[in-house]
């Protein structure tokens, strides 16, 4: 077990050398001057050569790798092109508003999701055990940038009583959740109809198995029979899936984000990639790709903890 | 099931099925599953209306009107008008071009390549070429799939073979995962040990008897890619960063209907249906398909 955390927590050095080896070719691919568009067009043509050995952007392209490696190494994101502004500090006033975005729909919809199931799988063909059907469907059917779109249709400008843009910051905790409601819902209505549909049927299955079938001759309650036996070993396969569920989160941040004028990490990439500002859109995905490498890892050995059965090599 | 005991002599006798009769076996039991046969309908009104869309649709769906912005469905416009006077249905039915386009495209062209490299690095397992290929995969995993393609169409610039490039390159290393591990079970087995001893070339031997039977999964896994690279491709298309404007794509509906949010509801409802409605069709679909060629599934 421990041999098997050592050897997944190495692999992430190579693989995020890899991640960027390739973020760097992204922007060596990209047509267009840097230096001459940090400048504007009055600028000299010596002061943009002096600006491109200042970036190293005269240099060929192992050594620019090696100095963009280099930097990296050494906490530097470099510069926004469009701004001015460190793109670190440009990051980390960006990732709070996705965090709490994110934590939030997903937190509230595993919850629901996990209760659902499990009452739908407890009482099959109940009207819960409908719903749950339902959900996922609209789950699959509405991907999360469009319910965003509904739900602003319905909420905002059909019958206006909640907050359209913004994260509302200015205006303490209460406008703040006010303001998380709509884009939390529509990030987390995929995942209620997917955890729930994933959890009833590993729980029916569960249900099936041999040590409920003693515990029912034990005559323990049903309930705790339910909640503790049954769902404690339904819960593993939904475990997995949230450490996957971070990339898909934090993709589907983008698109709410900037639905809803949220100024989190999605809209500051998207909004760098209008204005052609490499270095934030470099630096933005760097983040967003460590946070998914990480919660990946955090699942895959959390995997091994919850679920003993499981023998690594 | 009734089989005859002829039927079953017939079918031990052809070892080697034409791939007509795989299509149609595969089908048939597709059809069985329940919501299965409601997924191929589905999937054929979008083929149908991707292939005969300019018979379909009643308008030109670039045809602006600019005194019929805005009109809400009615029985000159079924499904209302635009900001520019276009017909919505039209554009609708314009747009499941671009979704079948781009669904079949990037997966083909994903599971294509996926599958060729899984199969070579199962192949050659513990060799210095696998781990190669393992350290690909799992950089290219490492990123949020969908902000990888943004980055990705954003170098390379919006247009409709671009995203499918972008989406594909997204979503290769899940299938070349798939077809490695398939591999290695696969490679174990009688068969292609004793093609290896009838001294066939590796070439042969992964083209001829290893990649045949590992494209089960693989093929479950095409299905449901499908759905999401509908999505992915009207969220690019949504962010200005996927299909050009004018050509009617859901997503480029869904962003200008997004603009004038405030004016009419019917730019954003019959864009958002018709997605669900491919989400739909593509999710049962492939449910179907999962069960159909899930031996322990098949017989429930």
């Amino acid at each position: 077990m421990l041999k098997y955390i050592l050897k997944r927590v190495l692999w992430v050095i190579p693989t995020l050398i890899g991640v960027l080896i390739i973020l760097f070719s992204l922007t060596y691919m990209l047509p267009g001057d840097p230096a001459s568009a940090m400048l504007g067009p009055r600028a000299t043509p010596e002061l943009v050569e002096e600006l491109n050995s200042r970036l190293h952007l005269d240099e060929n392209m192992p050594v620019r790798l090696g100095y963009y490696l280099l930097g990296i190494a050494k906490g530097d994101l470099g510069t926004s092109v469009w701004s001015g502004y460190k793109v670190s500090s440009l990051i980390s006033s960006a990732l709070p508003h996705t965090a709490l975005l994110a934590v939030c729909s997903l937190g509230i919809s595993a919850v629901i999701g996990v209760f659902l199931g499990a009452f739908g799988a407890i009482r099959q063909n109940s009207p819960i055990s409908r719903i749950v059907t339902i959900v996922s469907l609209l789950g699959v059917a509405v991907p999360d940038f469009v319910a965003a779109l509904l739900l602003m249709l319905l909420f905002c400008v059909k019958f206006p009583i909640l907050p359209a843009i913004g994260a509302g910051t200015e205006g303490g905790i209460g406008d703040i959740a006010l303001h998380l409601i709509l884009p939390a819902t529509a990030l987390g209505i995929g995942w209620v109809g997917y955890l729930s549909r994933l959890t009833r049927e590993s729980m029916v299955d569960v249900l099936e198995a041999d040590y409920i079938r003693t515990a029912k001759a034990f005559a323990i309650p049903q309930r705790s029979i339910a909640y503790v036996y049954a769902l404690k070993n339904a819960i593993i396969p939904t475990i997995t899936v949230i450490g996957l569920g971070v990339g898909k989160l934090l993709g589907g941040a983008v698109f709410v984000e900037i639905i809803f004028s949220r100024p989190g990490l999605g809209k500051l990439i998207v909004d760098a990639v209008y204005a052609r500002d490499f270095p934030v859109v470099q630096g933005g995905i760097l983040v967003a790709t460590v946070l998914f490498v990480l919660a990946n890892l955090l699942a895959d050995i959390s995997y091994g903890f919850v679920n003993p059965q499981i023998q690594y090599d | 099931m009734n089989t005859t005991p002829s039927k079953i002599i017939s079918n031990q006798m052809s070892l080697t099925p034409r791939w007509t009769e795989t299509v149609s076996m595969a089908f048939r039991s597709i059809v069985k599953v329940k919501g299965g046969l409601l997924g191929a309908v589905f999937i054929s009104i979008m083929l149908l209306c991707a292939l005969c869309a300019q018979w379909i649709s009643p308008h030109d769906p670039d045809a602006q009107n600019i005194l019929q912005r805005f009109a809400g469905p009615g029985f000159a416009h079924l499904f209302g008008t635009d900001y520019l006077g276009r017909d919505i249905f039209s554009r609708i039915i314009y747009g499941c071009r671009i979704a079948v386009l781009v669904a079949f495209g990037s997966v083909t062209l994903s599971s294509v390549v996926g599958v060729f490299l899984g199969v070579i690095a199962g192949y050659n397992e513990g060799k210095k070429f696998d781990y190669f290929i393992i350290w690909l995969f799992d950089i290219v995993r490492s990123f949020p799939q969908i902000i990888l393609a943004l980055a990705i169409v954003a170098v390379l610039g919006p247009s409709l073979v671009n995203v499918v490039v972008a989406l594909a390159f997204t979503a290769f290393p899940f299938y070349g995962r798939i077809a490695r591990a398939q591999t290695l079970s696969v490679k174990e087995a009688d068969y292609v040990k004793a093609a290896e001893a009838m001294g066939q070339k590796p070439l042969t031997i992964i083209s001829k008897h290893i990649t045949p039977n590992i494209m089960a999964p693989v093929i479950v896994c095409l299905g449901m890619d499908m759905a999401t690279m509908v999505i992915w491709e009207s969220g690019l298309s949504f962010l200005g960063l996927g299909v050009r404007p004018p050509t009617a794509s859901w997503g480029i509906m869904l962003r200008n209907g997004y603009k004038y949010i405030q004016v009419s509801p019917w730019m954003i409802l019959w864009p958002a249906l018709a997605i669900a409605f491919a989400m739909i069709a593509f999710s049962l679909f492939s449910e179907g398909l999962r069960v159909a060629l899930d031996p322990k599934e098949r017989n429930r």
